[in-house]
């Protein structure tokens, strides 16, 4: 009985293997799904939509990768899709840290676990944050901004709780010792860049690309730039402000599977994506965004992904007020 | 500027970008046409296609689609009572009672004229106010923003006269409906049951798609026969009795051209608020307000000048500084991007001969997507004398497809067939859809942007007083509120005399 039992878990054992194996040099036979939990449009959506063609170019076999924009609850939804999904290769998404962090603690019921997501690759260099007001706003520097934050808390507009430019703009102020209050709900960094221009509130922290373009136009005056080494002239670095800390304020963007993707796939989607993003085609087209592509292997975005949930780690209390 | 103005229209007038721009138009009006797809779809579809093409070359074909987009929208929303998309859902309201009076031809007539003139219009003011587009989209923040609402709310509401009460229940209902979701100030969930599809909203497609084409179908499924039954008035409809129409009420269109063109020029507002804005805007100067709903032609003027007054003024917030008015919008966004064209207050300096250009295609395609509506006119019309056996599964299935294909969601096929049903009871219990419809697009935004002007202002409601827009729009809301009892206290001392 122990010999039939044995051999018929052999066999099946085996032929769960062989189907494994063959499944992986089968791989892809069919659509794979990019999930993008932001609205389309948006600079996300569209470093997701460059790469996905060129990403076709370089998997085994001819198949489509599709775009599907699941914005819902600040983008919990579709990270828990994503999450949920069956780890076979064909579910993938894009995931900005540290909202993704930051939407999880707030979030607890929405399913899932960035620690046990299987991290693939990082899409382009991390980006830097910095602080500007309105070119026709009253303060000059960033000593008038600290000097007003001592007789009320100073005006930040900025998107929801789960984003990276809330976490970016709660840690920053802290940091450089600014009273602060924040006008929440704006849509997207242009909406809550604008907002500061407009004058509803005194001033933002945006991403270096989203103001860089106001800076040129001259619609934005940058008060502190966080770069470790600034790359506005003129503007205090968080270097010259005394900071490092404030290098340390990035928002990464990576693409990652469900949990216990196997591992043949998780090389097979990781090697492809790293050769799409080093494509001719999708580095001229992430210039356009002023995103630099940045090829890395699945190690090197989890030890990003640590360094960077460490450091938001340290300001968890801050962040979920 | 005329040379910048002709050098847009120099590089449109070349083969190839003629080419496309028809190509464009006629993907617009198809993806229009089908209730779900829409100009977003159509856009997102084609922005890989379009990496091998120059800029300029990019720009006629997007422009192409989206000039086209509402003229496609508009057929079916006559014919079949299904908007192709959510802002043509006011077209519904006047014209599908025309198609069932026998008049399609004529609706259809006037809508496709109504589309070139409104967006003619729309051109001309938006050629007018762009070298003072920053200014202007600096103007409107939260507190504007959230007044506008508000008096979108009651515009409407007080648009369905008559039916006054039966509108509050619609309208307060709508409003509930908007709350439901992810509260974008906050970062809370609310009034989810616990059901994920609904942490993004009720969608608002969905929504429309069973509020219209779905209870419609229902409607005619209990009453059995053809959308009309007037075979000889459909005979007879010709090609220009619709294009006459539009020019005998030409106030309408200046008025809703114009509704189109401040309302698309507000970032973040909407081509929904602009058609509903201007159809409840025409009920209320109207002689008549109670033949609003039964067929009035003025009704499928009004939204149809404002959508494509609208679709030219939407690109002032979106080049200006890269806000997005909608989906549709958004999608473009990323093709200027692609083409090195990056929208923000630099555009507006660096890239004139393209932004010319591509005002140029939307209007050059709205105008040739109306003709190729009224040469259509009269063979279209001939679909509402289609039977029901065969019409109403039919629509059913492009409806329930299209709202599955909204975003891939089963959800939204649910969303639809509840919707359906509330219609069809609405329709059946006479209760208005308009003021359910305009609260559920105002609500959020009347909310979110009630939120941050209250962290503006740390609470104080005296900030409405100190803005010199919110001023021009509480007079508005004042005069609406106040204008009903100038009307009662007239009539009053009449009645007496006759007494």
């Amino acid at each position: 009985m122990i010999d039939r039992l044995t051999r018929r878990g052999f066999i099946l054992t085996a032929g769960a293997a062989a189907s494994l194996l063959a499944a992986d040099s089968d791989y892809p036979n069919k659509n794979i799904d990019f999930i993008i939990p932001k609205a389309p449009g948006g600079g996300f959506d569209n470093l997701v939509r460059v790469i996905a063609p060129s990403l076709e170019k370089y998997l085994p076999h001819k198949v489509n990768v599709v775009p599907d924009n699941i914005p819902a609850g600040g983008g919990g939804k579709g990270i828990g899709q994503l999450y949920r999904a069956r780890p076979d290769g064909y579910t993938i998404g894009a995931i900005d840290i540290p909202g993704s962090f930051i939407l999880q603690e707030r979030q607890g019921g929405a399913g899932f676990d960035l620690n046990k997501i299987t991290w693939l690759c990082s899409m382009g260099k991390p980006e830097y944050f910095c602080l500007g007001v309105g070119a026709n706003s009253p303060l000059k520097t960033l000593a008038d901004l600290q000097a007003l934050s001592k007789t009320r808390p100073v005006k930040f507009t900025s998107s929801g709780p789960e984003g990276t430019a809330y976490g970016a703009t709660v840690i920053g102020t802290k940091l450089l010792d600014i009273r602060t209050q924040l006008i929440t709900g704006y849509k997207g960094s242009s909406d809550f860049v604008v907002g500061a221009i407009r004058g509803d509130g005194d001033a933002v922290i945006a991403p270096v690309t989203s103001l860089r373009p106001m800076l040129q136009s001259k619609t934005v005056r940058v008060l502190a730039t966080f770069e470790p080494k600034g790359t506005f002239p003129g503007i205090p670095d968080a270097a010259a402000l005394g900071k490092p800390e404030l290098g340390q304020i990035l928002l990464e963007r990576l693409i990652g599977a469900p949990p216990a993707l196997p591992p043949a796939i998780k090389a097979i989607l990781s090697a492809a994506l790293n050769k799409a993003m080093a494509d001719p085609q999708t580095v001229g087209l992430a210039k356009k965004f002023e995103v630099e592509m940045a090829p890395s292997s699945p190690e090197q975005a989890v030890a990003r992904i640590r360094e960077n949930a460490a450091f938001f780690a340290k300001w968890k209390s801050s962040l979920m007020v | 500027m005329l040379h910048l103005w002709l050098s847009g229209i120099g590089g449109l007038l070349q083969a190839r970008e003629l080419m496309f721009l028809t190509l464009g138009m006629a993907m617009g009006l198809f993806f229009g046409a089908i209730p779900g797809l829409g100009g977003a779809t159509a856009l997102a579809l084609l922005t890989p296609l379009t990496y091998g093409l120059d800029p300029f070359t990019a720009l006629a074909l997007a422009g192409g689609v989206m000039g086209a987009v509402p003229m496609g929208g508009s057929i079916t929303a006559i014919l079949l009572n299904a908007p192709g998309s959510a802002p043509s859902a006011a077209t519904c309201l006047d014209g599908h009672p025309l198609a069932q009076q026998g008049k399609a031809g004529l609706a259809l007539g006037a809508a496709a004229s109504a589309n070139a003139i409104g967006g003619i219009i729309g051109t001309i003011s938006v050629l007018a106010i762009l070298p003072i587009a920053k200014e202007l989209v600096l103007l409107f923040g939260p507190p504007e923003l959230f007044l506008l609402a508000v008096l979108g709310l009651i515009v409407v509401a007080t648009a369905s006269r008559g039916k006054m009460l039966r509108g509050l229940i619609a309208g307060t209902f709508g409003l509930m409906i908007s709350f439901i979701g992810y509260n974008d100030v906050t970062g809370a969930l609310r009034f989810t049951a616990g059901i994920a599809y609904l942490w993004d909203g009720v969608h608002l497609v969905p929504a429309l798609i069973g509020l219209f084409a779905v209870a419609e179908m229902i409607n005619l499924s209990v009453k059995g026969g053809a959308i009309t039954k007037d075979a000889k008035a459909v005979a007879i409809t010709s090609m220009t009795s619709g294009l006459l129409e539009t020019f005998r009420h030409w106030r309408t269109v200046v008025r809703g051209s114009l509704v189109g063109t401040i309302v698309g020029a507000i970032p973040g507002v909407g081509g929904t608020v602009a058609s509903f804005l201007s159809y409840s805007l025409t009920v209320q100067a109207s002689k008549n307000p109670e033949s609003f709903g039964k067929g009035n032609i003025e009704g499928v003027i009004a939204p149809e000048a404002a959508i494509n007054a609208k679709d030219c003024s939407c690109l002032i917030p979106t080049l200006a500084f890269g806000i997005p008015g909608g989906v549709e919008m958004a999608v473009f966004m990323g093709l200027l991007v692609l083409h090195g064209l990056q929208p923000g207050p630099l555009m507006l300096i660096d890239h004139q001969v393209e932004i010319y250009g591509l005002i140029w295609a939307l209007t050059g395609s709205c105008v040739l997507a109306s003709f190729l509506g009224l040469f259509l006119a009269r063979p279209l019309s001939k679909l509402t004398l289609i039977d029901s056996e065969i019409l109403v599964p039919t629509v059913m299935s492009v409806a329930l497809v299209g709202s599955y294909a909204v975003d891939r969601n089963i959800g939204n096929v649910i969303v639809t067939a509840i919707f359906g049903i509330l219609g069809y009871l609405m329709i059946r219990f006479d209760y208005p859809r308009l003021t359910m419809v305009v609260a559920l697009v105002l609500g959020a935004a009347a909310e979110r942007n009630f939120h941050q002007t209250s962290m503006m202002s740390d609470g104080n409601l005296s900030i409405y007083l100190h803005r010199n827009v919110c001023l021009v729009l509480l007079i508005g809301i004042v005069a609406l509120l106040v204008a009903p009892l100038f009307r009662g206290l007239k009539r009053a001392p009449a009645a007496g005399l006759a007494l």
